[in-house]
């Protein structure tokens, strides 16, 4: 009995102290103030983890179609170049008051080693899973809503070549017909 | 009077306010479709195997055959003879 009276305590003081927090405002939201070095790793590492077993199913089409570049380089230029940079660039508005900062994935992955990326058929798996559902309070969109999964592995495949564009090829890849 | 006279200061006021209110380089925040700058492809570095080369050669040659469909009509001999007979009429003046 005394036991089962804890516990309820325990619930009890545990959903007053959530309320607590939840109705006072004491948690600072703004994207110009970071999160201590604690949260900010547990929310990455359950970031991380989730896309790491969501994707972990995907199978990867093959990306070497010199067509899918052409594809995806104008949706990439689009969609996505506006915080990820492109070759030359390196930062942007977006990718400055972004929190937390959306990678830039026109530098190799070896640069930003702040997570794996595994393999290069996880890495491809992980981004097209990324792309299509987004990621929720990053700024992330959920292009699969408005983009088939073609589409999207294009942009897969353009991202795979990025870090080794020079901006010449880039601005030829990415420009409108 | 008085109270249009405020009403139309404070309006004004705030137009120019907001009209000022740029971002720090308003070209970044203007998307243009830009057409591939082909001149820029260099040629003696590109491997022919690699998808990246043949990518931007596909999109190279599609542009240009667009460009020359765009311009059907122009005759080159004619444009020189034409270009002869300005710089002749220039002379006589």
């Amino acid at each position: 009995m005394k036991i089962v009276k804890l516990i309820l305590l325990l619930a009890v003081l545990g959903i007053g102290g959530g309320a607590t927090v939840m109705y006072s405002g004491i948690i600072n939201v703004a994207a110009d103030e970071p999160h201590s070095d604690l949260v900010y790793w547990l929310l990455a590492e359950t970031r991380e983890n989730s896309i790491k077993i969501a994707a972990q199913n995907i199978e990867v089409p093959d990306l070497s179609d010199p067509e899918l570049l052409l594809t995806g380089g104008a949706d990439y230029e689009f969609m996505c170049a506006t915080c990820h940079l492109k070759p030359g660039q390196s930062e942007s508005d977006m990718s400055l008051g972004l929190y937390p900062a959306p990678p830039n994935l026109a530098v190799s992955n070896d640069n930003h080693k702040d997570h794996e990326h595994g393999d290069a058929k996880q890495a491809a798996g992980q981004s097209f899973w990324v792309i299509k559902h987004g990621i929720k309070a990053s700024g992330m969109p959920a292009w699969g809503k408005t983009h088939d999964d073609q589409r999207i592995w294009a942009m897969v495949a353009f991202i795979k070549r990025l870090p080794k564009l020079t901006p010449e090829q880039y601005q030829i890849l990415t420009a409108i017909d | 009077m008085k109270t249009l006279t405020k009403i139309a200061l404070a309006m004004i006021s705030t137009l120019t306010l907001s009209l000022a209110a740029n971002a720090h380089d308003p070209s970044m925040h203007v998307k243009k479709a830009k057409k591939a700058n082909c001149s820029k492809m260099d040629h003696s570095n590109m491997d022919m195997n690699d998808p990246v080369a043949i990518a931007m050669m596909k999109k190279c040659m599609k542009q240009a055959e667009a460009d020359k469909k765009a311009m059907p009509g122009m005759a080159h001999s004619k444009m020189k003879k034409a270009e002869k007979k300005d710089a002749h009429n220039e002379h006589d003046h």
